[in-house]
């Protein structure tokens, strides 16, 4: 009985004590983060440069494609690493949110040497991070590649989904959204969203779209409500619930009326792209879409999507948007993680990553202001069978609204579809 | 003295965390659920976010669907796993192995085998329209990603079946070496032995395993998120979607889920102890 009290008693006090030391610590770390924080922004890039040596940094990114993976792991890394001496290391997330939320938790317990150093995120992601003071500071003034070659004032790279990035962030790539089809079984593919609905009620049970919040889900949703509510352009002032309310009636029709006639009854979605694309991979449907113009040709090569497979955009336009990479507030090694994200934006990672073979990807750079030689050397670059020219994507663009509006779609779509 | 609490000085540190990284993680859900410490800022305590989720059908259908597959991938598993112990007996100590590397397999690697194995364009499937056996894979029954749960429960079946195993055999060994000549010398047949015999002795274990399988497929996240329907989903797809969807003021919901799931955890936890402590009581110990 004794021997219980004292046991208990002892372990309570280790408890007490081990709280006591986080607590304590996280004040410390509090007094010390603005001075420590501000440091790399205010060194110079050879110091900078001269303190990453050595290092290594982590970068978490989104893990679902094995190109974009092969790309970091095979191409970046060792060639930074010979350049630089950083060791990039890839850290696969399935939902960029999930590094989110162990920022806000690590943020909240004042945990100031995180694992997190590089994110790649936008939208939404950056918009929780920013509000919530989890990136490190404005680093594009200061990369030397972002300086060079990328114009950081255009509106579509200082606006991530309607929020300014302030430097914040650097773009990293632009995507575009595309439908892609088997060309084997879609003789003519559909041009608006209500011929998709058509196209769908002749041919039941081959399309469907993943569940939202899964994020190519919730971008098509988008497409739904611009074309059945009459253009994008409304959606970009402020977000207005009312509005909302009314202004969104007609694409919960839409998506119940083509409901029946999706790949099981509508009964369920794919939980995620990647199934969406095992389904077509299998022939269970004929259609899936997502944020990479290139994918389709990509994965032809692989072996994984018919040899008939083509893409698809829509009349009024796809969403288009950049991508972008940042620093965490806690970063343990900011001064590398510069070093590497000047890298990622260096002509040659850009037009490797532009080379099909390698992901295939929108660059961010200004193509007038490289090389001639780089200049052409990006002429030259097949992008693969499926891939639409660069005209006919960039005729059909339209921008990303702001990130209360996807909030909204993504909730009311469970309760206006999902659960019906 | 000294020597006594010695072996408990020397556990501290490893209990100490443990409990501070499990309980802590407990009371600052439970906190936050109660609208407390909220990470959207502000705190007030509120019992709003438990009424919401109570008043909700789509909770109770959740809860119920959780319940049900739990149920089912249990019993069957149970059952399965005592025969399958039984044959264990029978076989040599390499067979034994075999059967434990199904427990290496993570749950989310068995719930994609079973999609890519059972979904209408499986290989299940076409391997059946291969040998003329069905006219078009859409003939193939949907058992992945079905209402009911059929595909969750599979592939729980497959998992648990070895864990209760392998809970069993070790008592079934020991219950055979020593009685099953005695039980024989005195009349007794192999079904009466299994009967009268082996069964009470059994039973603690069998039992207590069943409750550990029970809890963790009523909690478990990865493979209804991989083999579940949209809607309704499990409690804990359901949590996991909350915490994820975009605003962070819902997350306080997707933590009262969670809590919720622990104490139904814990009170499963209890049983399975209490249960338990009543068969070793009524001194069963000495066999």
């Amino acid at each position: 009985m004794i021997l219980r009290k004292i046991f208990t008693s002892v372990i309570l006090s280790v408890l007490v004590a081990l709280m006591a030391g986080c607590t304590s610590q996280g004040q410390d770390q509090e007094k010390s983060q603005p001075s420590e924080q501000t440091t790399p922004l205010e060194k110079s890039w050879e110091e900078i440069s001269s303190t990453a040596k050595g290092k290594t940094v982590s970068l978490y990114m989104w893990g679902g494609s094995d190109s974009i993976n092969r790309y970091i792991d095979e191409w970046v890394a060792p060639r930074l690493k010979e350049q630089s001496g950083v060791t990039l290391k890839r850290v696969p997330v399935n939902d960029t949110k999930d590094v989110i939320n162990q920022l806000l938790t690590e943020k909240k317990a004042g945990k100031t040497n995180g694992s997190v150093d590089i994110i790649w995120l936008n939208g939404e992601n950056f918009k929780i991070a920013k509000e919530n003071q989890l990136l490190f500071g404005s680093i594009a003034p200061k990369l030397p590649n972002v300086q060079d070659y990328v114009a950081m004032g255009a509106p579509d790279l200082q606006y991530d989904f309607g929020i300014d990035t302030e430097g914040m962030e650097v773009p990293w790539g632009k995507a575009q959204y595309v439908f892609i089809y088997d060309s084997k079984h879609v003789a003519e593919p559909p041009k608006t969203i209500d011929e998709l609905k058509d196209w769908i009620k002749q041919n039941p049970g081959k399309f469907t779209y993943p569940a939202p919040p899964d994020f190519t889900g919730s971008a098509f949703l988008r497409h739904v409500l611009f074309e059945t509510s009459g253009g994008y352009e409304d959606f970009l002032k402020p977000f207005d619930q009312q509005i909302m309310d009314e202004k969104s009636q007609a694409a919960w029709a839409y998506l119940n009326e083509i409901k029946p006639d999706l790949w099981r009854k509508g009964e369920t979605y794919p939980e995620s792209l990647a199934k969406l694309d095992l389904l077509y991979s299998q022939g269970e449907v004929w259609m899936t879409m997502g944020y990479d113009a290139a994918r389709a040709s990509n994965e032809i090569k692989k072996g994984t999507f018919p040899e008939s497979t083509r893409t698809f955009v829509l009349d009024k336009g796809t969403l288009a948007n950049a991508h972008y990479l940042s620093i965490s507030f806690n970063s343990a090694q900011p001064d590398a993680a510069m070093v590497a994200i000047n890298y990622l934006l260096s002509p040659e990672a850009q037009i490797a990553k532009f080379d099909p073979r390698h992901w295939g990807e929108d660059m961010v750079l200004e193509p007038s202001k490289l090389s001639t030689e780089e200049q052409q050397q990006i002429n030259s670059i097949d992008r693969g069978v499926a891939t639409l020219p660069a005209e006919a994507l960039a005729k059909h663009k339209i921008p990303e609204i702001h990130a209360d509006y996807v909030d909204y779609l993504e909730k009311e779509w469970k309760t206006n579809v999902a659960k019906d | 003295m000294w020597l006594k609490i010695r072996p408990y000085l020397l556990l501290m540190p490893a209990v100490g965390l443990t409990l501070l990284l499990f309980f802590g993680g407990l009371a600052l859900g439970l906190l936050q659920s109660l609208g407390l410490f909220s990470i959207s800022g502000g705190s007030s305590f509120t019992f709003e976010w438990y009424q919401t989720l109570l008043v909700d059908q789509a909770f109770w259908k959740s809860f119920w669907l959780s319940f049900y597959t739990a149920g089912i991938s249990t019993l069957i598993s149970a059952v399965l796993g005592i025969l399958t112990a039984l044959g264990l007996l029978r076989l040599s100590y390499k067979w034994q192995r075999m059967t434990q590397f199904a427990l290496l397999v993570p749950h989310f690697i068995a719930g994609y085998v079973v999609i890519l194995l059972f979904m209408q364009s499986g290989w299940v499937s076409r391997w059946l329209h291969a040998f003329g056996l069905i006219d078009s894979i859409e003939q193939f029954p949907i058992l992945v990603n079905d209402p009911f749960g059929w595909g969750v429960i599979l592939t729980y079946i497959w998992k648990e079946t070895p864990f209760i195993a392998l809970m069993v055999y070790p008592v079934l060994a020991r219950i055979y070496q020593s009685w099953l000549e005695v039980a024989q010398t005195l009349g007794a047949s192999r079904l009466s032995f299994f009967r009268e015999i082996v069964l009470p002795l059994v039973l603690p274990a069998w039992l207590a395993s069943a409750l550990i399988v029970l809890a963790f497929t009523f909690s478990a996240f990865e493979v209804p998120y991989l083999l579940g329907v949209t809607f309704p989903e499990t409690l804990s797809v359901f949590s996991y979607q909350t915490y994820l969807s975009g605003s962070l003021e819902e997350r306080p919901l997707a933590l009262a889920v969670n809590f919720l799931l622990a104490v139904a955890t814990g009170f499963l936890g209890w049983i399975a102890y209490q249960w338990s402590k009543r068969w070793s009581v009524q001194g069963w110990k000495g066999w």
